[in-house]
């Protein structure tokens, strides 16, 4: 029992706590405060509509859902936090309680981010052979990156897109250059997210004609101009290069 | 005299306690607004990454608490007894296709099984039930129908993961033979505590319940931030085009995959998506990709060690990378 005590609530309480012979057990209340304070994460989330930053759209469900249980076991811990013979908690799982709090205040603390061009060359390209509206797009419509990145990936695809060289694009994403990426140019990066940020993969044109010094790594352009797929690589010869603010939905879902 | 100042001490310690962690806390969110760590752009990333494993992770680990706590504290003990008499050879593939009901993933399903065990399942059915669970149930297969839709691959990919998951699952199961919960499990405090001490009727059930939801998820939840760190941590790092110079090499791209899957920690409702995008990888390495990374992976590792005695993890590594490898090559050679 070392280390161990029980916390009295108020007089009031206390007298009542006393008639029935339970006090508050601090290791329950610490556990309830943890629960509270991952539900706190989900609800901020929710609201702020920061979930976008971590979840694709299929699976935002998670953040309402873990909102409302995570509040529930939380209540239902501290309601049945009092109790006859009060739980000790030892300093060492006091600790261990504090850390799981850590990533609550990183997601608290941390201004709204998404993952930038470090990240293109770790993650794998996007592939979608299996993923029928991308490439009926690619053959008819407006051309979108998903559509792009996933017609690279099939020769259907490829064909499709062949058919559409020359056609105007208008795409949005974040600029990424590598050591050897010329002055003039630059890749046009999106992430797609199919459950959470760390399935992410990468959809990637070439953009040339860009003005060189202009753009930075990391910033989100809005590029305009003709495409010309050649087998695996698909260039656009920007007639128009804008900055932009990051979109609501800063990934991509299939 | 002396019974009245003891606790009035350890009272006085455990408040510090509680007044110094808070401030840790509060000086490290100040810290973060001020030094904005994000600036760095693979500190930026890690951030990202652990986030999103823990955001997306965190409510399949409390249904799993949930589910657990509804067993051990609405299903009768004899429910499961009943259960454990069945013959062993019809035991673990019932526990295989139980998975099927239940559309949890891989974090969800570990502290399910270790209440199974506790309250008198046989370990290796519930073992087997913990991984079969994250591959065949229904939600992952159709997403794995929708990866591979329109390859020729699909029918393979989708009945290989169904058939193979299932078979390596049972056959950790029969590997485990007739282990008790005492020789699998690393003993908890709260399982000695299983029969309420403290509580007095009607309040009992709904009390208990919330015990042990929150002592699952506060138990699996802390080994779950260490995994879900050290898979932020390699995919901050690692590029995934390492792999490639092994692609199409026999047997070793299929190795290699199976390494993949288990540091990248993805979960397996959309790991399909993922292990499509390796079209340099023939179609047995992608199985072998789709089918032991919900066993095994970073974050999983932290869970098992956390719930399981010491030598479970290197007989589940071994078991299922070599059932696994196997059965891919197998199902590859049947397939055509």
């Amino acid at each position: 029992m070392k280390d161990s005590v029980a916390v009295r609530g108020p007089a009031h309480a206390r007298s009542h706590d006393e008639a029935s012979g339970r006090a508050w057990s601090s290791g329950r209340v610490a556990g309830g405060l943890v629960l509270a304070a991952w539900a706190t994460v989900f609800w901020f989330l929710l609201l702020t509509g920061r979930d976008d930053l971590y979840l694709s759209t299929r699976t935002s469900w998670v953040v309402p859902v873990g909102a409302v249980l995570l509040t529930a076991a939380a209540g239902g811990r501290i309601a049945s936090a009092r109790v006859r013979s009060p739980e000790p908690i030892r300093s060492r799982e006091a600790w261990v309680m504090g850390s799981m709090v850590v990533p609550v205040v990183l997601v608290l603390a941390l201004p709204p981010a998404t993952l930038g061009s470090f990240s293109a060359s770790k993650r794998p390209g996007f592939s979608s052979a299996g993923f029928a509206t991308s490439l009926g797009d690619a053959g008819s419509g407006p051309l979108t990156l998903v559509d792009v990145a996933a017609a690279q990936y099939s020769k259907e695809g490829e064909q499709a897109l062949a058919r559409r060289a020359g056609e105007q694009v208008d795409l949005v994403g974040i600029v990424t250059r590598y050591a050897d990426t010329p002055a003039g140019e630059f890749l046009l990066t999106r992430y797609i997210v199919t459950c959470c940020v760390a399935d992410a993969t990468t959809a990637q044109v070439r953009v040339v004609n860009v003005p060189p010094g202009k753009f930075q790594a990391n910033d989100w352009v809005e590029v305009r101009g003709p495409i010309y797929p050649l087998g695996k690589q698909v260039i656009v010869n920007a007639t128009s290069v804008e900055e932009v603010a990051r979109p609501a939905s800063p990934y991509l879902t299939q | 005299m002396a019974d009245i100042v003891a606790p009035r001490t350890a009272r006085n310690a455990t408040v510090r306690t509680a007044i110094l962690i808070v401030a840790v806390l509060a000086v490290a969110a100040v810290a973060i607004r001020i030094l904005e760590p994000g600036r760095i752009a693979w500190i930026q990333a890690f951030f990202i990454v652990f986030g999103s494993l823990l955001v997306q992770a965190m409510p399949f680990v409390l249904l799993g608490a949930l589910a657990s706590a509804a067993i051990e504290v609405f299903v009768p003990v004899d429910a499961l007894e009943r259960l454990a008499g069945l013959p062993r050879p019809l035991q673990l593939p019932a526990a295989a296709l139980a998975g099927v009901a239940f559309p949890i993933c891989e974090c969800g399903s570990v502290p399910i099984a270790r209440r199974l065990a506790v309250r008198g399942l046989t370990p290796s059915a519930a073992v087997t039930f913990m991984l079969a669970a994250p591959v065949l149930n229904p939600v992952v297969i159709a997403s794995t129908f929708v990866a591979y839709r329109g390859r020729s691959a699909l029918w393979t990919m989708v009945a290989g993961r169904f058939a193979l998951g299932m078979l390596v699952a049972i056959a950790v199961g029969w590997v485990l033979g007739n282990r008790s919960k005492d020789e699998l499990l690393r003993p908890r405090p709260d399982d000695a505590r299983a029969v309420p001490l403290e509580v007095e009727p009607p309040e009992a059930r709904w009390r208990r319940f919330f015990l042990h939801t929150g002592n699952d998820f506060l138990f699996m939840g802390r080994y779950l931030l260490l995994g879900a760190a050290a898979a932020a941590m390699v995919q901050t790092f690692l590029p995934a085009s390492f792999v490639s110079n092994v692609a199409g090499t026999l047997v070793l791209d299929i190795v290699v995959m199976m390494g993949l899957a288990t540091v990248l920690s993805l979960c397996s409702e959309s790991d399909a998506f993922v292990a499509a995008s390796f079209v340099q990888f023939g179609p047995a390495a992608q199985l072998a990709f789709l089918v032991s990374g919900p066993m095994i992976d970073l974050k999983l590792g932290a869970l098992y060690a956390g719930t399981f005695r010491r030598g479970f993890l290197p007989m589940l590594v071994a078991t299922v990378f070599a059932t696994t490898l196997v059965g891919a090559m197998w199902a590859m050679v049947a397939g055509g």
